[in-house]
Parts: structure tokens; sequence; C-alpha cells
């Protein structure tokens, strides 16, 4: 074995150079590059939406209470390296000049926020990026408060008791409150000065919030030795800081995981067409070796030092190219990016490694066994084939391999499973309809074209060959079209999140007397027609399961409960279980939230006990919704049914779309002061960013992946090429002309080329199907511009790809090609 | 049976035996001891029309420095007698005695051992590693043995055969004949004590025929090497001490 590993060493560079090693390495390469790359770019971009996650909290973690939180969870932040500020909100009038309005009062310690930035611009001037509160005395406001109360430089604001002075406009905080009822101008003052304001009394609504940042590992053990904590206490993570960019982040780390393994997927199918062509030419350097001596542990040897060594090398160059590749897309892009990415972390090299190697082992392992086993007989007989029985063998032992390694990789069972179960039935599929077309094919007696009798003839008479390369030309076009689709659908579904008439500005307090007004207004100025939604305050009391018994109140917390009352179901919302109220029906119904309903534990029949408008009521829950938040319409975590609902006072609300810079609000605030008017352009544009950053790492990864699945298909179309060479050689030395042995060429790539294509867009549709359905969780109908284009570009490509490849040969003389070595 | 080390009995005989006379009776007494012993030996493959017999019932021995032709038609069985009795194969039923070695006994790895240092081959296809050049290709068994100096000894080699000019050439740069002298360059940098040659001239011209059939026999009279050769060409095979010929697997 020790010689073998030795002469492996000796021979490598010679190996390396002379052809059938370098093939097999730039496909390692090629793989390695396409893996890192889209490990360097996800880990990135995966980074910098945390970050943005982060920076949209202020912090990596909040612990949230509606009650004083006290001292003990900064200690024990602080006993775990963790930096720690602190946070209390809640609503105010602030009033000035007479004047007053509802503002969201925030007030902050000294290290606020410990995410993102704070940025003010000084009243008497200047812009400046601020870590910490306003110095005691002193508030920042949001612009909007300004303008209301026509506060001035030196303006007085007063809070609850105490008198405050103007010092700075907010332009930007971090934990901008993306939550429906969270848009009332926010005023942020030192949390010093909270005693002397005198507002917080016993049962005021006050959200407290403690919030930390460091490594993730210290946020880790922080949050496990928060085992008992009282329930009323709330943790929220960067991850889940708010809901659109929780779903953008976990719909783009799905696809991220899907392309690389896709990648990873399309690389072993590349590798192994190389690694099947490096044993074909290598079985006669073997058996030779055999004859003069070799033992099998000698063959063993110096072909595994020699993989390794190829690995290795291409592996150091596949990361280089990986890293680089990613350095240009994310440079070529960055003002698009807008953001300044975090470095990529190790993740990735070490990925790179550990994918090269057990590319290489998985697919080479089974041919190193015939290698070090062939007999030396073949020299005698001229015999070096490998045969198709022992191919099957091969990839049998490849695919659990593969299998195997994607399990610890993705660490997603689950995942996997569905996609390799998914892969199996395709393969089978595609085996199905190469074999039933080879057999048409086999019926079809053209008349006339030698060059096309042949092409076809060569397709059927290679049989199984043509099939094993249908399934792999399809299998590699089954991924992209499959990616390609699930890369459309979601870049969609996030265009269609932020439409251009999403609504930039929330009405509130709108009374009844006001509705025709407030219509003709704005059909007058914006030829817009706002609907209205009815808004009833109320507050939900208890929860009743089965007439019997209440639930128990942990999970039953005493909250505000906006409620509205429907006849329809909303656009943005669908029933995930139960069914919505029937017309004229008398019973007093509620429909919940889905999110809302599973945390509270609640099932459908309860009944919960409502207060509002003075009433208390019952309201039994007949089903629960999914709502679509980033809709950006008049949510509810309640609904109630008309019947109940008619019955109770209420105001309404409307969302609407104004252009930004238009004076139509303005004038609207003047023509109706009773109405508070809340803009949300900022959250909607934090938002817009976040996901065009998906959107983009999502093309990005999407591209790699394409130029694996290119790689895939020539490496296929080069895996039989030797043998097209030689009988396209014989031919042109029986006589056959150029152009004829051009045309049957031709006609078999091209004949080829369709086969693929077709096999592809069925399976590429059945699989499209299992992934949206089972695991985005998305409904499926087939995308036919990405099925046609893809169909189309594939033909075209493998048949260009197939011409190249054995283009010389037509050109050169026969001679050459058949000269014995 | 007492096989005899060919390289020693010689390195004795030209250190110590001044006597003419009983130096030419003791070689003559080594070229006589047996080298290759064949007993009873049937190879039987699989086929379709179900199993077919290849090798029929063969005994043959061989005797040290002999020159020996096997010869007979297309599918008389010859190259399988050959990889048979050179270890490549085995057989079905019967006995190979190689160089005092019961090979049919022998795992491949320890029949591999025994070619890797007595045993020397020439194949009518050359089967030269294409992507080795001429040294590369003749230091190929000295590497895979371990043997020090290996590069000096394949150029000795090439050298011998008349090829020194081409050392670095690869194989699709040299013509037919130089392909063959380069696989006897190959087959005889190890000093094997026997070589077996498988339709060397097959796929040659006459004239490069002649040249290797030339080189082959010199290699027995000048290394006193065993020889045993393949081929259908009677009038070679008439060159050589001893012919067996067979048909349809079994020796005349």
């Amino acid at each position: 074995m020790m010689r073998g590993l030795l002469y492996g060493i000796k021979k490598f560079w010679s190996e390396i150079t002379s052809g059938d090693l370098l093939i097999l390495s730039l496909a390692i390469v090629l793989s390695v590059t396409a893996i890192s790359s889209v490990g360097f770019l996800g880990d990135r971009l995966q980074s910098s939406m945390k970050e943005q996650a982060s920076s949209i909290l202020g912090a990596d973690l909040i612990l949230r209470s509606a009650s004083e939180l006290g001292s003990d969870y900064l200690e024990l932040a602080k006993n775990n390296e963790l930096k720690t500020a602190e946070t209390v909100s809640f609503l105010s009038m602030a009033i000035a000049n007479e004047d007053n309005l509802l503002s969201s009062i925030k007030a902050t310690s000294e290290s606020y926020p410990l995410k993102g930035s704070l940025d003010i611009s000084m009243i008497d001037g200047g812009t400046l990026t601020h870590q910490g509160a306003p110095k005691s005395g002193s508030l920042w406001v949001e612009s909007k408060i300004l303008e209301a109360l026509e506060l001035k430089q030196n303006g007085e604001v007063i809070i609850g008791n105490k008198t405050f002075i103007v010092e700075g406009v907010i332009q930007e905080y971090p934990d901008r409150n993306s939550g429906f009822f969270g848009f009332y101008p926010t005023i942020i003052v030192n949390i010093d000065d909270l005693a002397e304001m005198g507002i917080i009394q016993t049962g005021s609504r006050v959200v407290y919030r403690n919030l930390f940042a460091g490594s993730q590992k210290n946020i880790q053990n922080f949050l496990d030795s928060l085992q008992d904590m009282p329930a009323d206490i709330r943790v929220q993570k960067a991850e889940e800081a708010a809901e659109n960019l929780g779903e953008a982040l976990e719909s783009s780390t799905i696809f991220f995981n899907l392309a690389s393994l896709f990648t990873i997927i399309i690389s072993v199918i590349t590798s192994m067409m190389a690694v099947r062509r490096y044993a074909a030419r290598n079985l006669l350097q073997t058996s030779l070796m055999k004859v003069f001596g070799a033992s099998k542990m000698f063959i063993l040897g110096s072909q595994i030092m020699q993989l390794a060594l190829m690995a290795l090398l291409a592996t150091l160059v596949g990361l280089l190219g990986g890293y680089l590749l990613q350095s240009l897309l994310i440079n070529a892009l960055q003002d698009i990016i807008n953001t300044e990415l975090p470095p990529p972390s190790f993740k990735p090299v070490i990925l790179g490694f550990v994918a090269s190697f057990c590319v290489v082992f998985g697919v080479a392992s089974p041919y190193l066994k015939i290698l070090s086993e062939s007999e030396p007989i073949r020299i005698l007989r001229n015999d070096f084939s490998i045969g198709m029985t022992r191919n099957l063998m091969i990839y049998l032992v490849a695919s659990a391999t593969m299998l195997i390694f994607l399990i610890i990789l993705f660490k997603n069972i689950e995942l996997i499973l569905y996609i390799v179960g998914a892969l199996i039935a395709v393969t089978i599929l595609l085996f199905l309809i190469g074999k039933g077309m080879i057999y048409a094919l086999s019926l079809i007696k053209l008349s006339s074209g030698i060059g096309w009798k042949l092409g076809l003839k060569n397709l059927v008479q290679r049989g199984n060959e043509s099939i094993l390369q249908i399934i792999i030309f399809g299998l590699s076009l089954v991924f992209l079209l499959v990616l390609a689709e699930t890369r459309t659908d979601l870049v969609d579904s996030w265009t269609d999140t932020l439409q251009e008439d999403t609504p930039n500005n929330f009405l509130f307090n709108i009374q009844e007397y006001d509705l025709k007004n407030i219509s003709e207004y704005f059909a007058d100025t914006a030829d817009l027609s706002p609907v209205f939604t009815p808004l009833i305050r109320g507050r939900l009391l208890s929860v009743k399961r089965n007439n019997t018994e209440l639930l128990d109140s942990d999970n039953v917390m005493e909250r505000e409960a906006n409620l509205t009352w429907q006849e329809t179901l909303p656009e943005s919302n669908t029933i995930v279980q139960g069914s919505w109220w029937q017309e004229n029906r008398s019973m007093a119904e509620v429909s919940v939230d889905d999110s809302v309903a599973k945390s509270m534990g609640l099932a459908l029949g309860d009944e919960l006990y409502f207060s509002a408008g003075g009433n208390n009521f019952y309201a039994t829950v007949t089903s629960f919704r999914e709502v679509s938040w980033e809709s950006f319409s008049p949510n509810f975590f309640f609904l109630l049914s008309p019947s109940i609902g008619k019955t109770l006072p209420n105001s309404y609300i409307t969302s609407i779309r104004v252009p930004e810079e238009s004076s139509i609000m303005a004038s609207f605030v003047e023509r109706f002061p009773t109405i508070t008017k809340v803009d949300i352009g900022a959250v909607i544009k934090q938002v817009q960013n976040t996901l065009s950053s998906a959107s983009l790492a999502v093309q990005y990864i999407f591209i790699l992946a394409l130029a694996a699945g290119i790689l895939a298909l020539i490496a296929s179309i080069f895996s039989n090429t030797d043998q097209r060479k030689k009988e396209a050689a014989i031919l042109h030395a029986i006589g056959a002309k150029r152009s004829l042995i051009f045309q049957a060429a031709a006609s078999e790539f091209l004949v080829l080329g369709i086969l693929s294509a077709m096999t592809a867009v069925i399976a590429a549709v059945v699989l499209s199907g299992v992934i949206f359905t089972q695991v985005l969780e998305l409904s499926y109908s087939p995308n036919p511009a990405i099925l046609g284009t893809g169909f189309m570009a594939a033909i075209i490509f493998i048949f260009i790809a197939g011409i190249m490849s054995i283009k010389k040969t037509i050109y050169t003389s026969p001679m050459l090609t058949l000269k014995d070595g | 049976m007492v096989l005899v080390d060919v390289s020693i009995v010689s390195a004795e005989f030209t250190g110590t035996i001044t006597d003419s006379k009983m130096a030419e009776f003791t070689k003559r007494q080594i070229v006589k001891e047996l080298i290759l012993e064949v007993k009873n030996i049937t190879k039987e493959v699989n086929s379709p029309e179900g199993a077919l017999t290849i090798v029929k019932d063969v005994n043959l021995s061989i005797e040290s420095g002999e020159l020996v032709s096997l010869v007979g038609p297309s599918g008389s069985g010859k190259t399988t007698l050959l990889a048979i009795m050179a270890g490549l194969d085995l057989p079905s039923t019967g006995s190979v005695s190689l160089l005092g070695s019961e090979i049919t006994l022998l795992d491949e790895d320890q029949r591999a051992q025994i070619r890797g240092l007595d045993v020397g081959f020439v194949f009518q296809s050359f089967h030269l590693m294409p992507k080795l050049s001429a040294l590369d290709n003749v230091m190929l068994p000295l590497e895979i043995s371990g043997i020090d100096d290996a590069q000096s000894k394949a150029e000795e080699a090439l050298l011998s055969v008349g090829l020194e000019k081409r050392v670095h050439h690869f194989p699709t740069q040299l013509s037919g004949g130089e392909k063959q002298r380069v696989a006897i360059a190959r087959a005889m940098v190890n000093k094997p004590k026997i070589l077996f040659a498988d339709e060397p001239t097959g796929n040659l011209d006459t004239k490069s025929s002649s040249a290797i059939t030339d080189l082959l026999f010199s290699v027995n009279d000048l290394l006193e090497t065993t020889l045993v050769l393949v081929t259908h060409d009677l009038a070679l095979a008439e060159k050589c001490s001893k012919v067996y010929e067979l048909s349809e697997g079994e020796l005349l």
C-alpha cells in the first residue's frame, strides 16, 4: 500500500496534466466553486439579513413584558458577556402650544440601541448617528409631531408631569414597530425621566423591554439559563423580529438550501460522468500494472493518493474560485445590495472540503474497487469495458453515499428524504420515458437522408447508453427547471407582497359621519376609493372551553383586543381551520388569527369572553385564519361575525396609497383634524430593502446552480465522446464524407436533446409539484414560459455542445483518432 | 524436481569455473532445468450456448533458456493457454508450476509478485500506456517492484533496443515497430527469467516483424531468458527449439 501511495504521488503531476484526471479535477473544481460560492454568498447574505433582522429589533434578543422586568435578567446577561439596554414604551398625550397628540413614548437607556443605528437630526442643524438616550429633560420626536404640534427650536413638550425641551428629530430608529397598532408617532425620552413624568401607574399599559446583544453562543447560553421565566415574559429573537423579514429569510433560506442541495446533486452527476470516463480510461493502465506485478493494494494506494491529491488541489482552486466569484458578484452589484456585507465565515471552506472529498470518494470508490480488482487477463483480451450491470451497482453505492452526506450536511432528514425520494421517482420516470422514446425511435423507418438514418440508428443501437444519457441530461435539466420555477415564484410572491399600490398611510378614528366626506376627498384629489373597516376597541377577558371550565390563564393573556366585524372574509386572509360564518346567522362567532390561536392554545368551539363598548359578551371560535400581514391592509387578530359586531359601537380605519411627495395627506390633515394619520412609508421601505436583498440572493444563487447544471451537461456529453470519435473516424476511413458524418452526429445530438428536454419537462412538473406543495407549502401550477424556455435552451445547448465535442474528429485525419496507443 | 536459479548459477559459473569444457557442460545442464510445467490444464468458460472448453487437458513442460513456440489457428486457445501459463488467468482444472511455484494455488497478488520479479510480457497490441513516454513505460515494472535506479536501467534497456533517440517520445509519436521495441525493453528491464510474447509481430509489417523477431531471439540468446512465443506464423515458429501446436484447445 505504502509503495502504491508513493507511486501515486510520483505520478500525480503527469496524471493530472495528461487529461483523464484533469477532466475529473475540473469537474471537482467547478463543483466546489459552485458549492462554495453558494455557501459564501448564502453565508454572507444570510449574515447580512440576520444583521438587518437584529437592526430591526435593535438587539439580538429581547425580553418583553407588560410588567417590570427588574434587574435580574440584565445581571444574568452581563454574566454571559452580553451587552444590555432597556426600553419602556407606552402611549401618552404629548402637549405643546395648547395642542395635543397621542404619541408612542419610548424611554431608553444610554446603551440603546444595541444593533442598528439611531439617526437624529439635531434641531439646531446637522445629522448624527446616535447611540444612547437624549439627555435628561430633553427629547427627540418624529417629524410628524414637529409638524402637528408646530414645534420650533427649543420648543417645549409636556408629557405627564414633566416638561421637555425638543432636542432632535428622529430620522431612523431600529426597533420600529411594524405591527399594525404601533404606528403612533414616536417620542424618545431618557429612561431616568420616567419617574418624574408620573405616567406609569398600576394598570397602565406599558411594554418593558430588556435588550441583549452578543455572540450566538453567549446568547444561546443566556437563553438556556432562562428556563423558569414567568409566562408573561416573551422572548423575541432577531430572526423573529418582523414577520415580513422572517418570512423572506425563511423562504430564501429554503431556496438557498434547495439550490445548494441541487448544486451538490448536479455536481455529483458531473463527477459520476467524469469518474466513469477516468476509470474506463485507466482500466488498461491498472490491468497492465497487474501484469507487471502490481498488487491490489499497490493499485488501490496509487489511485487513492492521486484522487486525494487531486481533490485537495481541486478543492483549494474551487474555494478560491468560489470566493472570487461571489466577490465579483457582490462588487458588481454593490449599489443594488445597498448594505455592507459581513465577511464570510469558515463554514463554506469546511463545506467545500467535505463536499469535495465526499463527492470524489463517494462516486470513485466503486470504480476504485473495479480498478484495483481488474483482471490482468483483460490485457490479452483487449477488454477494457465497464459493464452496465456494474454501473448500476456503482450508481446505487454513489447514491447511498450521497444520501448520507446530504443528511449530515443539511441536518434536515425530511427535506433530504423528500428530495431523494423525488429524485428516485424522477430517475425511474426518466428511465421509463427514455426507454419508451428509444423504442419509438426504433420503429421509425426513414426513407431518405442517410445522415438522419445513421444518427437515429446510433441512438437506438446505443440503447442503454442513450437512456443513461437521457437520464443524466434529464436530471440536470429537471433540477434547473425546478430551481427556475421556484426562484420565479418566490421572487414574484415577494414582489406581490409590496406592490406599487401597497398602502403607505393608515387613517384611524374615522367616525360614521366622516365616511362620505373622506371618500369624496380621496376621489377628487387622488382618484382613490378607500375601503373602511369597522374598528371596535375591546379587551379579551377569558376563554371558556366546552361551556364548562376556564382555560389556564397563563395561556390566555389579558390583552387589548382590537376587533372588527366582517360580512365576508378579507382578501388577505385564508381560513386554515373551521369555516367562515354563514349569512344571517344569529350566533356570536369569532375568527382568530392562526398564530395567536396557537400561542393561546385555542381550539375550535372555545368561547372567548370580550369586553367592548361597555358590553361583555361571549363569541364562539368557529375558524382560524392565516393572515397576510405584509399586505399592509387593516388586519385583525380577532374578527367578529356581523350578528355581534354590528351591535357594538365602532369607529373606522382605512389604509391608502398616496404618492410620497404629494400634498394630499397634508391637506387631508388640515381638513379632517380629528382623524389620526399614520405614515408607514419608512416601514415599507425597510421591508422592501430586505425583500430586494433576498430576491437578489436568490437570483445569484440560481445563476451558480445554472453554471453547475451546464457543467453536468458538458460532462455527460463528453462521457462517451471517445466512442463517438472512434465511430466518426471509422466512418471517415471507410469513405463517408465529412458532411455525412456531421449530419449523423447532428441528428443524433438533436434527437438526444429533444428526448432529454421532453423527459426533463415532464419530470420537472412532477418534482416542482412535490417541492411546492410539500417543502415550500405553496400551490403549484406549471410555468409555461420557464418550461418552454428551458426546453428550447436545452435542445440548443445539447446540440451545440455535442457537435463541438466531436467537431475536431470530423475535421482531422481519421488516422490520428484510430492510431493505437 | 529441483529448479535452479539461472542467474545465480550463471554467476557461479562465470566466477568460479575456469575449465571451458566443464563450463560448457554445466551450462547445458542448467538450460535443461524445468522452468514451467503444465499438467492436465482445462479451461472452460460460460457462453450463451453453455459451457465452452477453450483449452482441453494440456500437458507441457518448458526448460530454462528454451525457445518455445505455441502455434495454431485463430480460436485454438493459444492466448488462453499463454495466459494460464503466465499466471494471468486460472485454469478450470489442472496445475501450473512456474519458476518452482504452484501458481494455480496462489492468489492474484502472489501471482503478481512472481510476474513482477521474474516474468516479462510482450503483446500483439503493444499495450503501451498512452499517457507515458517511452522511458516512463519502460520504468513501470521497476517502479511497481520498488527497484532503485529505475530511470538509468530503463534508459539502458531502451538503448539496448536501439531507441535511445526516442526516450521521451509518447506512443502516438512512435511507429508500430518502435512501439514493440519499447514493449520489449519494458519486458526485459527487470531481467526476467521467462518472457511470454503473444503474437509479437501480428501488428507489424514484414520488415519490422523480422527486426522484432531478431530482437526477441537475441534476448533469449544473450540473457538466456526462456522465451514462450504465441504465433500463427509457422516460419517464425520453426525457428524455435520447441513447437507446440494447438487445435481446438488440444495439443497435437
